[in-house]
């Protein structure tokens, strides 16, 4: 008897903790969810319950041509500061978790800062000193294309710094040290040894950096130029004035290719293990 | 005295040899930061001490720290970064109750579907604020699911108004912050052996003790990287407290967007960005030092 009503009350605490996790899950879900819902409803105002249901808010996102820009931009800022991001962070890595120096502390807290800086301080001071630069040198700074994705190779450099260090901490140093002495000098050892042990880690951090630099809002609003916008001042701007299925349709859009993206890598990289 | 050998000869070679590559790994990456985050922030500190001319909205140039004294003396301002506190640290801790069941949860499963479970909860974080901020838009409306579901039970005549509400922003920031917590706690809580939760109980502990006793102390880096990354995030939130909150709430990150597009005020609106960082940071070590010396204890 004792036994059964031991066996009752680990049950129902195990359902308690899945009750709870599963509250949890649902809230961080639930705002996606009726952005999702919403972009399917046929009559424009988002209101309960809808009339029907209709598809033709993802035929206008087309007729929108702000919307398309601004993906087209935030793509090419994206792709271009996470490239940029990647070849300076994965050595700098590769520094910090290889070498013991003097400075290595300040010198990685200086790398992740941007992380921790808020986006708001992050973009006035940027524009402040592109101020400054244009000034000083008299050239074209302050809402110009390169601007824009310098700012943000500053935002992915630390999700780099930080995947790749984490990856390279598991990799035993003995592998690479027995490949220098077998006589592999230190490029070949990195291409065949390092490279192929920290790949998850560059995978993660390349992921990470897109998709920061894709949705980074705060820092963009100082950076972007007229006719220059990324696609999540895009989406604020417009939500600023109203909320209907067109915008929600934008949003099913973006969320099924960050989803499709994030399949992907983990098929190569097991998220759960790099995060 | 053997390592007086090692300073000599090829060693202390291949040693001078491994700081230059060292320099040359990371030499870029520093630069690059340097010049593109710490001198515009040196910039900004600049201009946080100039002086502001409302009149013509011009800056000129001055050492004064007025600014900031503005900032401390006009009840306008101090009210915001009572409010931007008084939310960060209710988000925070709702997130870290909220948070550690699912974080365990994710920890622990053996499901062939948890990579699955993971990507649902980085999926959001990816998705952006302003998305985010539109679905609970459609949520808390007048006309929206909470307020259509009640009024269609019965139970309020008029839609509850939510929206533009300090509750909607609090709600709201939750859901943003929630998937970090998860996520710090769960990599956490996956590197405490399941033995020693197992030894507990088998030597008698209830699972509160157990919790209380084994898992929380053996968490608690976790829990406070969690929090503090939690606090901030929440201290910084912009697209939120912008949407949801409307145009009277105010929180501190819209406030320097504010100072600096609309009034032109780039002294004072620099002196509430360096304010914002500072608070942030000194509760910040005030958190880690209680925590710590709780731990020592």
């Amino acid at each position: 008897m004792a036994d059964v009503l031991a066996l009752v009350r680990r049950r129902a605490r195990r359902w308690a903790l899945n009750g709870a996790a599963t509250v949890a899950l649902a809230y961080i879900l639930l705002p996606l969810i009726f952005v999702v819902w919403l972009a399917f409803f046929r009559q424009e105002i988002p209101s309960f319950p809808p009339e029907g249901y209709s598809l033709r808010w993802f035929a206008a996102i087309l007729d929108q041509r702000k919307f398309v820009n601004g993906f087209s931009i935030s793509f090419q800022v994206a792709a271009l500061a996470m490239t940029v991001g990647l070849l300076f962070g994965v050595p700098a890595a590769l520094c910090l978790a290889r070498y013991n120096f003097k400075l290595r502390g300040p010198l990685a807290n200086l790398l992740l800062m941007p992380i921790i800086v808020p986006g708001v301080v992050l973009g006035t001071a940027m524009y402040v000193f592109h101020v400054e630069v244009e000034n000083g040198l008299d050239m074209d700074v302050i809402g110009t294309f390169y601007a824009l994705v310098a700012g943000h190779v500053v935002i992915v450099i630390p999700w780099v710094v930080r995947l790749v260090t984490a990856s390279l901490s598991g990799v035993d140093r003995a592998t690479e040290e027995a490949a220098q002495n077998l006589g592999a000098n230190p490029w070949v050892t990195f291409w065949r040894i390092t490279l192929p042990a920290i790949r998850p880690g560059i995978v993660a951090g390349a992921l990470f950096g897109f998709v920061t630099s894709f949705g980074n809002l705060e820092m963009s609003l100082f950076l972007v130029g007229p006719g220059r916008t990324t696609l999540p001042i895009v989406i604020l701007q417009y939500l600023e004035w109203k909320i209907d299925p067109t915008i929600a349709a934008v949003s099913v859009v973006q969320i099924l290719l960050i989803g499709i993206a994030m399949l992907i890598t983990d098929h190569y990289v097991k998220l759960a293990r790099v995060v | 005295m053997a390592d007086v050998a090692l300073t000599h000869g090829p060693v202390a070679d291949k040693r001078r040899g491994e700081g230059l590559t060292a320099a040359t790994l990371i030499t870029p990456a520093t630069l690059f930061v340097a010049f593109c985050l710490l001198a515009p922030l040196v910039v900004l500190f600049r201009y946080s001490l100039n002086e502001f001319i409302p009149a013509k909205k011009m800056m000129v140039e001055a050492v004064t720290v007025a600014n900031y004294i503005r900032f401390f003396t006009d009840p306008y301002y101090t009210s915001i970064l009572a409010t931007t506190v008084r939310v960060a640290v209710m988000v925070t801790a709702i997130c870290l109750v909220l948070g550690f069941p699912l974080a365990y949860v994710v920890a622990r499963t053996q499901s062939r579907f948890k990579h699955l479970l993971i990507i649902s909860i980085i999926l959001p974080l990816f998705v952006g604020n302003a998305v985010r901020a539109a679905g609970w838009m459609t949520i808390f409306g007048s006309k929206g699911a909470v307020n259509a579901t009640l009024m269609g039970l019965g139970l309020i005549d008029k839609p509850l108004e939510i929206m533009f509400t300090e509750k909607a922003v609090i709600i709201g920031i939750i859901a943003v912050n929630l998937p970090f917590m998860v996520l710090t706690l769960q990599s956490v809580i996956e590197g405490i052996d399941r033995a020693v939760e197992e030894a507990a109980f088998s030597l008698g502990a209830p699972p509160g003790t157990m919790f209380r006793r084994v898992l929380w102390p053996l968490a608690l880096p976790g829990i406070l990287a969690g929090t503090i990354l939690t606090f901030i995030l929440a201290m910084n939130a912009y697209a939120t407290p912008f949407l949801l909150g409307g145009p009277l709430f105010k929180m501190m990150a819209p406030l320097v967007y504010n100072q600096f597009t609309q009034q032109a005020n780039w002294p004072f609106g620099g002196a509430i960005a360096f304010i914002l960082m500072t608070v942030t940071l000194l509760l910040t070590v005030a958190a880690n030092l209680i925590f710590q010396r709780r731990a020592a204890r």
